[in-house]
């Protein structure tokens, strides 16, 4: 594996325009070793800079080296790279299989049959690996890609939007495994539109807005900056009235106002203190919690709130 | 490379593709046997014959359809489903993939085109040496074509579309009454192949053919130059 101190994955001052549209603008970044999540709203430039990481694309401006090689034109380069697309497509006569065992083969593995079937193994598909692909559910489709992306044992590894179609169990599953594989040395970068979908698994974030990259960091860092904001809460409880009584005593709490459905409103300045404060409310005045949500903690909210200061 | 043809050949023997091209393919034997059961002449493997069957049917139409619709569909698939990053984000060079896909193409159309050419020239008597002949020239015909159109499928999604109108004006049309364009098409250098690998029995084609080694020329430089600027286009290209 690369030497930590070297970015695996470095991106210099890239960008990448169509026409007068700049779908990337000027992005620099270094990925290293472990899990990266590059978060962003749909249309933000995440999939035209994977695709620039990946070779697919050519930049406009700019330029990406993963192990100090460029990826565009550089078919060795993948012996030690794996990439799942944002594109589900998968060649629908294949057996699932047949397809893990061609990319084997196309990578050049030796232990072909091996290699199959541990990948298969690791995405938990070994009773469905003789059925056509063109049969599979959606999250079945992308665990076997993984499993195709993964059966050269690739250092780095690149999914985008890998979780799309799967259930919470087989995310579950996914976290695990990208852990497993992370704890191997990998560097592992995975786009997702999601914020929730990589709070648990990445070690990094990068966050890009409008071509741009607004944020990098650990997680937990830039989620705490997240949580300074103010955002408006959502609780259903067994009497919303008493509630509300409780929770306007609190400083952390700019407003609050009923709804129709046995619900409270709320606007906290700081979640993290409310978080605290509800359960020990709660108790004091006998009240039973259903239901606890964020109303504004879509991914465009938290960007336009990093993004502006 | 081997992968990468089978899977291509899997993909281009799918779908409906195969039924259209075995019927296109089949047309010149069908249309022999409906004259013969009509009792309407007897075919000989002579002027209008050869004319019709041979230049009109064969080579004017079943060989560069056949072709272009399994040559467009072999990197136009890829394309279509956006699968084409699988091959190309693989340790496999670009020459590879791109001859791979030609291959493929050529091993399913070479046959059929000149299994349709053959038996339709046997069934009405031509001797084995010109049977020979025909083949040798349908085939580096197909293969010129597939050059081209497996380049058309990597550059547009509507390649079949822009395709069949190349073949009918300027293969077609244009080909047969400018005599200039004989040496920029395809089909000019089939003729010419034929004709000058058997003048004897190609003797129809005589006052519209160009010098054989000018087509030997523009064959293999039609081969070559469209199998290249494939080779570039995929090099360059951003892969969807």
């Amino acid at each position: 594996m690369n030497s930590p101190t070297v970015p695996v994955i470095a991106v210099e001052s890239i960008s990448k325009w169509y026409g007068s549209v700049v779908a990337v603008n000027d992005v620099s970044l270094g990925i290293e070793p472990g899990v990266t999540g590059l978060l962003g709203p749909n249309g933000a430039g995440k999939t035209t800079l994977l695709k620039m990481i990946e070779g697919l694309a050519a930049p406009s401006d700019g330029t990406v080296t993963i192990f100090g090689e460029t990826p565009r034109n550089n078919p060795a380069l993948h012996r030690r790279v794996g990439v799942m697309s944002e594109h589900e497509a998968v060649y629908g006569f294949q057996t699932g299989r047949q397809f893990v065992e061609w990319s084997a083969k196309l990578h050049g593995v030796t232990a072909v049959a091996e290699a199959t079937a541990r990948a298969i193994e690791r995405v938990g598909l070994v009773d469905a690996q003789n059925r056509p692909l063109g049969t599979y559910s959606r999250g079945m489709r992308q665990r076997m890609r993984l499993a195709a992306t993964i059966v050269h044992e690739p250092e780095a590894i690149i999914l985008d939007e890998p979780l799309n179609g799967t259930d919470p169990r087989q995310r579950i599953e996914f976290h695990d495994l990208m852990r497993h594989l992370a704890d191997e040395g990998r560097t592992i970068l995975i786009s997702s539109h999601i914020l929730e979908e990589v709070e648990t698994l990445a070690d990094r974030i990068l966050l890009m807005v409008s071509g741009k990259l607004a944020a990098s960091g650990d997680y937990r860092a830039i989620r705490a900056k997240l949580d300074e904001q103010p955002y408006n809460v959502r609780i259903v409880s067994s009497d919303p009235r008493r509630l509300a009584a409780a929770l306007v005593a609190l400083d952390s709490i700019a407003s609050v106002s009923l709804g129709a459905e046995n619900d409270v409103v709320v606007l906290s300045t700081n979640v993290a203190m409310l978080q605290r404060s509800l359960s020990r409310i709660a108790k004091d005045h006998n009240l039973r919690l259903e239901r606890v949500e964020p109303l504004d903690d879509s991914l465009e909210s938290v960007f336009s709130y990093i993004v502006e200061g | 490379m081997t992968e990468i043809f089978t899977l291509s050949l899997r993909q281009l023997l799918g779908r409906w593709r195969v039924l259209v091209i075995l019927l296109l393919a089949a047309m010149p034997t069908l249309l022999i046997l409906l004259i013969r059961a009509l009792g309407e002449a007897e075919l000989a493997f002579e002027g209008e014959v050869i004319d019709l069957i041979i230049d009109g049917m064969v080579i004017g139409g079943i060989l560069p359809i056949v072709t272009m619709t399994l040559a467009t569909a072999a990197f136009g698939n890829e394309l279509e489903d956006k699968t084409l990053y699988y091959l190309v984000l693989k340790p496999v060079s670009r020459v590879s993939i791109v001859l791979a896909k030609l291959l493929a193409t050529l091993v399913v159309a070479v046959p059929l085109v000149v299994a349709s050419g053959v038996v339709a020239s046997a069934l009405v008597g031509a001797e084995t040496q010109t049977l020979g002949t025909l083949a040798l020239a349908l085939a580096a015909s197909v293969t010129t074509y597939a050059s081209i159109f497996t380049l058309a499928g990597l550059l547009t999604p509507r390649a079949l579309a822009y395709g069949l109108v190349y073949v009918l004006v300027w293969e077609g049309l244009l080909s047969t009454i400018v005599s200039g364009v004989r040496y920029l098409s395809v089909r000019g250098y089939t003729l010419a192949l034929l004709h000058g690998l058997d003048e004897e029995s190609f003797a129809a084609f005589e006052q519209r053919v160009i010098e054989f080694p000018a087509a030997i020329v523009g064959t293999g430089v039609v081969i070559v130059a469209f199998f290249l600027l494939a080779l570039y286009r995929l090099r360059t290209m951003d892969v969807p």
